[in-house]
């Protein structure tokens, strides 16, 4: 079964650049696993995946040979190459007929900036009963992105010297109950239930000990959770949305198990026969088969009952436009009412005749590109430096070369990060560089999907331990605010605190700065400038038009616009 | 030095005595990069780092004194703008050297401007201030003037530059001073003499920090 993960997760041939990169970084952090450089590649930052399709990385417990792909015959410690090469394909799944891109994740919240909560799906069943197989078959038909895959397999329990032992001898029953962690497992689930980050084990077969690496999951749309024991725990089982039950015949597991133990690990047949019936089979019987009552649907045949994944394929459909909802109409809707104050949370920078100015030459459609450029960048130091000045400040007093004291003030952190959001976001970043020395950027790409008008995530690079940090994060304009509501909540997920978010703007739609903060009340929104209106394509009136076109020289003919 | 020499900092009695004199609104952001400036630890990359944004919000402060007209303009969602337009026929004079530092910040925001230089040396004995060099744009006297100088201690030779401009027909309502550091002293000297001109500096403060030209140009 493990080789059957890693040929879906075969380094793409045409992955997208996007890929490309996290793939050169995955395998440098790899070769540096200590590196601490500022670069990217040096594993600074996390190689996020656009969505978080991830299969961990999952040998089956009883083989202790080696976790290999088909190809390569060596030993199990170069699994840690193969994980990370699965990471690199994160942001897609390859089947034989296509490939699935992952990206472009839609909202998770609703206008109130509150998450609603993931489609749990549970998968149970024996050992080789083909749980894995159903798995992707389910994802691959349900085409949605951002489903997160779990596997049991990562939380086998940390062996002691004598437990390690008895499992090097074949004799450590893997398929007991007591050999999962499930407090680690039960947290997990929760944090990816509330769409927070999560560092999931890789357990090692070799030293039967978790590996100092763990793997990056995110919350997801989709989570799919898949064990022989994942009916087993009750608050485990609670969390589940929907029940699936493998039933496969015993032969058949008992022969995928020699084939793929004897051809594939090079085990003997003895030994492999001597563990199914001593462990593997009494604990089906025992343990396993009693969670069948559980089950909301019972798949009879594995990952080969095409009806049944059909079945299962269309019900989440269902329950996932249960939970669908129209998230920049009706965020564009509930705070058009204008005349509402101005909240507090709001640092308009004081409009001086030279803002205005500034603003002249970047609101004229008829400016040439080159001074569009230049005035927007004059006005994108501005408000980046009245953004620094909103942070902690202590009281300093300081020698000076004039043998006086000089009472002053320093900024009390120096723990500051940029987040941009691509495409208009990134024109900001240069400006936070030239007032923050060595200062980290991270990226966030969130495009509107043209058919719904919704806001979708499709890639984010953000520095290591964010959470500790001050963000500014950056955006030209903000018309609905529904792709910088997206952003907060993909930093709230990264445990940042909300009082540590400043979004900052050139210009923003009185609707917006409404949203936002009442979505977020304690986020800071700094902005140069607030217009009334937004028009039926969500751009802000009179506003500047599409900022990022404009800047990037990327704006469609006119004839084109009408 | 007593702590009331430690608190006059903000110099709001001196905005209220001289109308023409504008100080930088003090936000904590400022405040950290004069407290930078004034540190004698600071290395000098830092010094130059911070000097350079502070002299690039002193110009941009600077260019609010300029003249401008009103403006309506079509934005590309064909909807009007209210904004406004400067006036052209400005010019940068900087008084060399320390002056010249503050050049940078201001082609940053104006590309293309024309900028003068004047050269002034205080006698060593008798502390007068000389004019050694000065190179204007022909038609300086039509222009609007931002001249430029970071440190002011006693005013002696932003003044002599002042008198400078005024003998080459420059209006001193035209005048507009940028300046980072200035003692009470010289806001007194320059404003007495030269009431219509229009000051702007981030500080006032009875110590000028005179190692600003040798830290910032590395000659210390």
């Amino acid at each position: 079964m493990a080789g059957k993960i890693i040929n879906i997760f075969d380094p793409p041939s045409s992955a997208s650049s996007e890929s490309d990169v996290g793939e050169t970084q995955a395998d440098f952090s790899e070769v540096f696993p200590d590196c601490e450089g500022d670069e990217e590649k040096s594993g600074d930052f996390y190689n996020t995946p656009a969505s978080p399709i991830t299969v961990p990385y999952c040998p089956r417990p009883p083989s202790t040979g080696s976790q290999k792909s088909p190809r390569s015959r060596r030993q199990r410690t170069t699994s840690l190459n193969q994980s990370s090469k699965k990471s690199a394909a994160e942001s897609m799944i390859r089947t034989q007929h296509r490939t699935i891109y992952t990206a472009g994740r839609p909202p998770w919240y609703n206008s109130e900036g509150q998450k609603v909560e993931p489609l749990i799906i549970g998968i149970c069943g024996g050992s080789a009963s083909g749980k894995t197989t159903v798995a992707e078959k389910i994802i691959e038909a349900l085409g949605v992105p951002w489903v997160t895959l779990l596997s049991m397999d990562s939380f086998y329990k940390v062996l002691n010297e004598k437990q390690r032992e008895i499992a090097n001898r074949n004799e450590y029953n893997f398929d007991h109950p007591d050999a999962f962690d499930f407090d680690l497992l039960f947290s997990t689930l929760q944090r990816l239930k509330e769409g927070r980050k999560v560092e999931v084990p890789i357990y090692n077969f070799v030293t039967h000990a978790r590996e100092s690496r763990t793997k990056t999951m995110y919350g997801a749309n989709v989570i799919i959770f898949e064990g022989i024991f994942s009916f087993h725990n009750p608050k485990v089982l609670e969390m589940l949305d929907m029940k699936i039950f493998v039933d496969t015949d015993a032969d058949v597991r008992l022969v995928r198990r020699l084939r793929r133990d004897i051809s594939q690990r090079g085990r003997d047949l003895d030994g492999v026969l001597k563990q199914y019936c001593g462990m593997v089979q009494p604990s089906f019987n025992h343990y396993i088969a009693p969670l069948k009552v559980h089950a909301d649907i019972i798949v009879p045949r594995g990952g080969e009952n095409e009806v049944a994944i059909q079945l299962i394929v269309q019900h989440v459909h269902t329950q996932l436009q249960l939970r669908g909802f129209k998230l920049r109409e009706e965020l564009a809707q509930i705070h058009a009412r204008s005349g509402q104050p101005r909240p507090d949370t709001l640092k308009l920078l004081p409009t001086t005749p030279q803002i205005r100015g500034l603003h002249t030459f970047i609101r004229n459609k008829d400016t040439p590109r080159d001074e569009f450029i230049f005035y927007s960048k004059r006005l994108i130091r501005l408000v980046i430096e009245y953004t620094l000045s909103l942070m902690q400040f202590n009281e300093k007093i300081v020698e000076t070369p004039q043998g006086v004291q000089y009472k002053g003030k320093r900024m009390a952190t120096d723990k500051i990060c940029g987040v941009s959001i691509l495409r208009a976001g990134e024109t900001m970043e240069q400006a936070v560089c030239d007032v923050c020395k060595d200062i980290r950027i991270g990226k966030i790409l969130i495009q509107t999907n043209l058919q719904t008008g919704e806001p979708e995530l499709y890639y984010l690079r953000l520095p290591k331990d964010i959470k500790d940090y001050k963000v500014i994060l950056m955006d030209a304009t903000v018309a609905t605010g529904a792709a910088a509501m997206m952003a907060i909540r993909v930093l709230l997920d990264h445990d940042v605190p909300e009082s540590n978010i400043l979004i900052v703007s050139l210009l923003m739609a009185e609707s917006g700065v409404n949203s936002i903060a009442y979505a977020f009340p304690k986020v800071q929104i700094v902005t140069t400038a607030i217009d009334p209106e937004i028009n039926d394509k969500f751009y802000v009136l009179p506003g500047m038009g599409n900022f990022g076109d404009r800047y990037f020289g990327t704006e469609p003919s006119d004839d084109l616009l009408q | 030095m007593g702590n009331a020499e430690l608190d006059i900092i903000d110099g709001a009695d001196y905005v209220n005595h001289y109308k023409n004199l504008k100080i930088l609104h003090c936000n904590n952001q400022i405040k950290e990069l004069q407290t930078i400036l004034r540190d004698r630890e600071t290395s000098r990359s830092d010094f130059k780092f911070s000097a350079d944004r502070l002299i690039r919000l002193v110009i941009e402060e600077s260019l609010n004194q300029l003249p401008f007209t009103d403006c309506k303009v079509k934005t590309p969602t064909n909807s009007i703008y209210d904004g406004l337009k400067y006036k052209s026929g400005n010019c940068g004079v900087s008084i060399v050297r320390s002056g010249e530092a503050m050049e940078q910040g201001l082609r940053d925001c104006c590309r293309s401007i024309r900028i003068g230089k004047i050269l002034v040396e205080s006698d060593a004995d008798t502390h007068e201030a000389k004019v050694v060099y000065a190179r204007f744009p022909e038609d300086i006297a039509q222009r609007h003037v931002l001249l430029m100088y970071p440190i002011m201690s006693t005013g002696n030779t932003v003044s002599k530059a002042v008198t400078v401009l005024k003998e080459h027909k420059v209006k001193e309502e035209n005048i507009i001073l940028s300046n980072l550091f200035c003692t009470p002293a010289a806001v007194q000297t320059v404003l007495e003499s030269f009431p219509k001109l229009k000051m702007l500096t981030s500080e006032v403060h009875p110590v000028a920090p005179n190692h600003f030209g040798q830290k910032y140009f590395g000659t210390d």
